[in-house]
């Protein structure tokens, strides 16, 4: 699939998972790498983007037995813009399943 | 590809492009080779699975093409030295007024640590009878000890202020550090850090458990006031209590101690 593509549903796939909990890098590159078949290096320059837009916010935690770890989690912006954006999205996508599926049966 | 390639690959490719903060971007890579390898992973195996360091670099590029970097970069061509020269002489300025105006919050934190170590103070001489220099006016102990609890409640909600205040003052002093930084980096045309946000940047459950405490200790302090002033009342039989108890200079009969006026 076009990378470009998966771009834009990623970002909203990182923000539901950041929704639910704080997490760190890997983690969420674990999380995306398990479920779709991205390169596991994809998702920094998304957090990166995301955080520069104010929709994410980074802050260090100690952890036993290593460096501390940089978590990311979702700002009051993101939250919004993950609500809205999730709501376009579903929107659109039941829209391309419909027309699909029309499609499928008219070839029938 | 190794990890040390991979990442001086990348390394690379960020400088060229001149993207901000990219020894951030590469500890955060470099971060997740170590736990690759932790579960048993070999360097090559995840190099290949992160994909094309040049392709990752390109995409922190396009993700930090904000205007203000874009504008450096024409400043740049016209006149770079002049216009550096003039944002220094602002800032100048500008680092005169915030220097000043830090030094007053600062002040502020130190009133209010000196607050609350007062309350403390007080808050142990009464509870420990302790009438220090005979500081502390004449009531009973019970009396003390619900007012001694209050101002105890009063030094806690000091010590979170002084807490919460310090954290906003260390963010306020960073934010206005790299407002510096920027200004000058975007005069002389080069890469431009993400700014920072005003207010402070504490873990959430530091913030929750600074939360959870200034509550107690304002009910605590709230709660206990009340009570004392009530108590007092009570045991003294007067509603102006502070009268029965001769403090302020007053007698129990509520005729004036002082001998040049007898």
């Amino acid at each position: 699939m076009n990378i470009q593509y998966k771009k834009g549903v990623l970002e909203l796939c990182v923000m539901s998972l950041l929704k639910k909990r704080d997490c760190y890098g890997y983690e969420i590159s674990e999380y995306l790498s398990k479920h779709i078949d991205i390169a596991d290096g994809t998702v920094y320059p998304i957090l990166r983007k995301l955080k520069s837009d104010g929709l994410l916010t980074t802050f260090l935690q100690e952890e036993s037995g290593g460096p501390p770890r940089k978590y990311y989690s979702l700002t009051d912006l993101g939250q919004k813009t993950y609500e809205k954006e999730l709501t376009e999205y579903l929107r659109f996508a039941r829209a391309v399943e419909t027309l699909l599926e029309d499609d499928d049966h008219d070839e029938k | 590809m190794t990890k040390n390639e991979f990442l001086a690959r990348l390394a690379e490719e960020l400088d060229r492009k001149k993207v901000a903060d990219a020894a951030d971007i590469i500890s955060e890579y470099e971060q997740h080779f170590a736990f690759k390898m932790a579960d048993g992973f070999s360097e090559e195996e995840i190099a290949a699975k992160l994909g094309d360091p040049v392709a990752h670099a390109a995409q922190f590029e396009s993700s930090a093409a904000d205007p203000s970097s874009a504008s450096s970069s024409r400043g740049g061509r016209d006149g770079r030295g002049g216009r550096k020269a003039v944002t220094v002489i602002g800032l100048c300025f500008a680092d005169l007024f915030a220097g000043i105006f830090f030094v007053l919050l600062m002040a502020w934190e130190v009133i209010m640590i000196a607050f609350s170590l007062a309350c403390a103070a007080i808050a142990v001489c009464l509870l420990g009878k302790l009438n220090i220099y005979s500081l502390i006016p004449p009531m009973p102990y019970w009396c003390a000890a619900i007012l001694g609890l209050a101002i105890a409640a009063l030094s806690v909600l000091a010590a979170v202020g002084s807490v919460y205040f310090a954290a906003f003052v260390r963010q306020l002093m960073r934010s206005y550090g790299r407002f510096h930084h920027n200004a000058i980096a975007a005069a002389s045309g080069k890469a431009v850090l993400p700014s920072l946000a005003i207010h402070p940047q504490l873990a959430p459950k530091a913030n929750r458990r600074l939360r959870t405490i200034a509550l107690i200790a304002l009910i605590i302090f709230v709660v206990f006031t009340i009570l004392g002033m009530i108590v007092a009342m009570i045991s003294s039989g007067a509603l102006e209590f502070w009268h029965a108890w001769g403090w302020f200079g007053y007698t129990e009969t509520g005729v004036n101690t002082v001998h040049g006026l007898n």
